[in-house]
């Protein structure tokens, strides 16, 4: 059998005297070098008025600056044959461009340029208004994000992690030009970055790259504490939705811990029992997506036994208190209630009973597994020391991943009865009015 | 790197009861292996009043095989930190498994087990029709899938593979039996026109071995034949779905196109690359999001099968907006076809899809999605080498002529579908 634990290449890592914190990690075989810049700014950093400036900044980036043109930054990657993006979350914003090794000057050109020197023009802002609205018109499409949307502002009523990375559709209309130079002024820069390497390139020769490159920036980008708590939840929160769909689909969300918090590994356990994800520690093609999971105990409880279609819970940890989420698509003539008393009645059982030693020891062999294969591909690589990086350093993976397998079938039952509490919990419904919607 | 070493060069074995064994090396510090079997298994194959056929029977052999149920062959899985993924064409069907490089041999067993010994379980039936009821009415539902659906509707006639999903409807659906659905994989889980595809850091002649072990005794060796329709010229006409309540209108333009083999497929390629499928530096994305503003996504697609292929233009956009993107898009269109594309922007498409060769070898399971299309396709062992002195080769006005026979925007059908009324 395979070997297991984390696999991860030997990374050499600094931080330049202006704060930016380089990883690089050489692969000696890869034809691919990867190149990420997470910035430690996310929808956290919001406030009503200017929710979906992480995101709207972060299409600017690609918009261009005093050397890069408008589109250069595209052209200059793809001609080399290499392929770019980015996305914001709540607590971070991450640009990723991987190319053939031999081009590795041509990304850290660029993200060295567009780190301070993004020109975000009145115009260029008044085009892409249009858009990230067309781009949030998409996700509207789709009850999911209704759902998941009215679930945010329903538990939480002070955190800024109350609205959606895209922001809210008042705020993309009336955003101006300089409130967005004004956030990118204040959280971009090497003080509030990670620079990522990885794949094949000279470690010592990149090394120097990167200090002639970098070094020279000024020490810009604030790391903001938001100091907004969410009090305690005090009751149950319901909301219904309706509108075009198919099957009517609910959301339930429980106020759950922060990263920092000492019951984070169970709740990862918690969140792999109950939808079969093991997200940080999956094997391969969870990079692709999700598929079925028949040994998790909602698709056991509700897809198995007709009540459900589809049925998942999501928990990631983050820098400030969140939600642990269930969703469940409703099977033809299973109304809501039904379903939702079969959520309810996995989540006591867990609570009750906690999982099986079986559960426990299949949960731990397939954080072990994935844990040996997270770090195929450059692009992977990057994606994941990035990640545990700007979440804290990257022996949060190595600490989560002992605490994984230490963790106790007793402490995933206790962290069940702390999350899973009625008032601290909200519930959106939706009510589809139409299966097909046709007028 | 030597050849035998070179994931672009894959290597054809020796044919196990009909069943052609094809090889690839892992790239170079890969952990992980990649297997596929494809064969004659798509919906084209269903009967008319039994649509559905094919996807059912494909997401069934996830469900269980051999000795091992769906729970006891997950579990398997994933002790093994493997995965296994079945996927549904017009044309084929395929199953991948995927896993660690060390343990390729049992996992290609495993495999064998998924393609070959089905449980076809009543419990597991009856959940696979309650997901492709609410399929089937997704697909209605949202504007994206209703804009495909329409598009294809409109471009084939009954009875040809490429007008549906192959999801059926309710009514084909409820008389789909588990003894049909056996019939069904007997006879199209075959070996005959099928290939296994294995990307592993193992020789061939390891590989024949293992693929004769395990994939021996096929209960058909015979490729049931598939012929498509005919296809008539569509007149150009646009056809509008309200869906009221949506965000957003999904515009799809396309129509009927050639098949992989076609000796303009390269130069077609190269078209729809310039056209929307190079992301950022196509031409529907650089005029209609760069320059206009007007939308977030904008792409073109090329779809060559075995036997026949089509080409669609994708968009969404705004119920206010729609109005502008559809002649951008028809321009861009007429462009493509009217002028020859000039020489600096073919060449830097040309090398930007060249370049990109590296960033499919990646992983494992990248690397392997180029084997599994090459070996589908019964192409050359070193095609993949060859593919970047193929696409040199191309001049503009190959391109133009191709767009001419492949994308024939005079008979293009269009179709919106979402909210069209202005708010």
């Amino acid at each position: 059998m395979a070997r297991s634990g984390v696999r991860r290449p030997k990374v050499r890592s600094f931080t330049l005297s202006n704060g930016l914190r380089v990883l690089l990690a050489p692969q000696a075989s890869s034809p691919t070098v990867s190149v990420w810049v997470w910035y430690r700014v996310g929808s956290k950093n919001e406030w009503p008025g200017i929710t979906g400036a992480s995101h709207w900044v972060e299409h600017m980036l690609f918009e261009g600056s005093p050397r890069y043109g408008k589109g250069e930054i595209d052209r200059a990657i793809q001609k080399v044959g290499g392929e770019l993006n980015a996305f914001t979350d709540t607590d971070f914003t991450a640009y990723f461009t991987t190319v053939p090794r031999d081009h590795l000057a041509v990304p850290l050109d660029i993200e060295a340029d567009r780190m301070t020197r993004a020109s975000i023009t009145d115009g260029e802002v008044a085009r892409e208004r249009t858009v990230i609205h067309s781009e949030r018109e998409g996700a509207e499409n789709w009850p999911e994000f209704r759902v998941e949307e009215e679930l945010l502002q329903l538990a939480f009523r002070v955190h800024p992690y109350r609205w959606d990375a895209l922001g809210r559709r008042r705020d993309i209309e009336q955003m101006s030009a300089e409130q967005l130079r004004a956030y990118y002024r204040r959280f971009y820069g090497p003080k509030n970055a990670v620079l990522v390497i990885a794949g094949g390139f000279d470690p010592a020769r990149t090394e120097a790259e990167v200090r002639r490159r970098f070094s020279k920036l000024p020490d810009w980008g604030e790391g903001v504490e938001v100091l907004d708590v969410e009090p305690p939840a005090a009751g149950e929160r319901r909301s219904t939705l309706t509108g075009p769909g198919t099957t009517p689909y609910i959301q339930i969300g429980w106020r759950s811990p922060a990263l920092t918090d000492p019951a984070t590994p169970a709740t990862m356990i918690l969140d792999t029992i109950l939808g079969g994800e093991s997200r940080l520690f999956s094997a391969g093609m969870g990079w692709r997506g999700r598929h079925e999971h028949p040994t998790a105990r909602l698709y056991r409880a509700l897809v198995d036994k007709g009540l459900a279609v589809r049925a998942s819970s999501e928990w990631s940890p983050r820098a400030y208190p969140s939600l642990f989420s269930i969703q469940a698509q409703a099977a033809a003539g299973v109304s809501l209630d039904r379903l939702e008393r079969g959520i309810q009645s996995v989540v006591d059982r867990l609570a009750r009973d906690g999982p099986s030693a079986r559960e426990m020891s299949d949960v731990a062999v397939r954080i072990e597994r994935g844990a040996s294969l997270s770090y195929e591909g450059a692009t992977r690589t990057g994606f994941r020391l990035g990640y545990f990086a700007t979440l804290r350093s990257i022996s949060l993976e190595d600490e989560l991943y002992r605490a994984l397998l230490r963790v106790s079938s007793r402490a995933v039952r206790d962290q069940a009865r702390a999350i899973f509490r009625p008032e601290a919990r909200a519930v959106v419904r939706y009510e589809p009015t139409g299966a097909a919607g046709d007028e | 790197m030597s050849e035998r070493n070179d994931p672009l060069r894959i290597e054809y074995g020796r044919e196990v009861d009909g069943l052609t064994i094809v090889r690839q090396s892992a790239p170079a510090g890969a952990a992980s292996f990649s297997a596929t079997y494809v064969g004659p298994g798509g919906w084209g194959f269903d009967l008319p009043q039994e649509a559905g056929t094919a996807r059912v029977v494909n997401q069934l052999l996830t469900s269980g095989a051999g000795r091992l149920n769906r729970v006891a062959l997950a579990r398997r899985l994933d002790s093994a930190g493997a995965t296994l993924t079945a996927e549904c064409a017009p044309e084929s069907a395929e199953v991948t498994i995927w896993g660690p490089a060390a343990d390729w041999r049992k996992l290609l067993g495993l495999l064998s087990d998924v393609v070959l010994r089905p449980r076809f379980e009543t419990v597991d039936l009856d959940r696979v029709l309650r997901q492709l009821a609410e399929r089937q009415l997704r697909e209605i539902a949202q504007p994206g899938s209703r804009a495909d659906r329409e598009l294809f509707r409109a471009a084939y006639p009954d009875g040809h593979p490429y007008r549906t999903s192959g999801l059926g409807d309710r009514r084909s659906v409820s008389r789909l039996t588990t003894e049909k659905l056996r019939r069904f994989h007997q006879r199209h889980y075959t070996s005959g026109e099928a290939v296994l595809v294995v990307t592993a850091p193992a020789r061939l002649p390891a590989v024949e071995i293992a693929a004769t072990k395990w994939f021996s005794g096929f209960p058909e060796t015979r490729a049931p034949a598939l012929r498509l329709p005919t296809v008539r010229a569509s007149a150009p006409r646009t056809i509008r779905v309200e869906l009221k309540g949506r965000a957003q209108v999904e515009i799809r333009i396309g129509g009927d196109s050639i098949p992989r083999s076609d000796p303009e497929y390269a130069a077609a390629f190269l078209a729809n690359e310039v056209l929307g499928g190079r992301g950022q530096l196509s031409r529907l994305f650089q005029r209609v999001r760069e320059q206009g503003g007007l939308v977030y996504h904008a792409s073109s697609d090329l779809e060559a099968m075995r036997l026949g292929g089509y080409w669609t233009v994708a968009a969404g956009t705004g119920p206010d907006r729609w109005p502008k993107v559809v002649p951008l898009l028809t321009e861009e269109l007429d462009r493509l076809g009217d002028r020859n594309v000039p020489a600096p922007e073919l060449d830097m498409i040309r090398e930007s899809v060249i370049g990109e060769m590296p960033l499919a070898l990646e992983s494992t399971s990248d690397a392997h999605e180029l084997a599994v299309e090459v070996a589908y396709h019964r192409l050359p062992g070193d095609y993949l080498a060859r593919w970047p002195g193929l696409l040199r080769a191309i001049r503009p006005k190959d391109v133009r002529n191709a767009v001419e026979r492949t994308m024939d925007r005079r008979r293009a059908l269009t179709v919106l579908a979402g909210p069209l009324a202005r708010p």
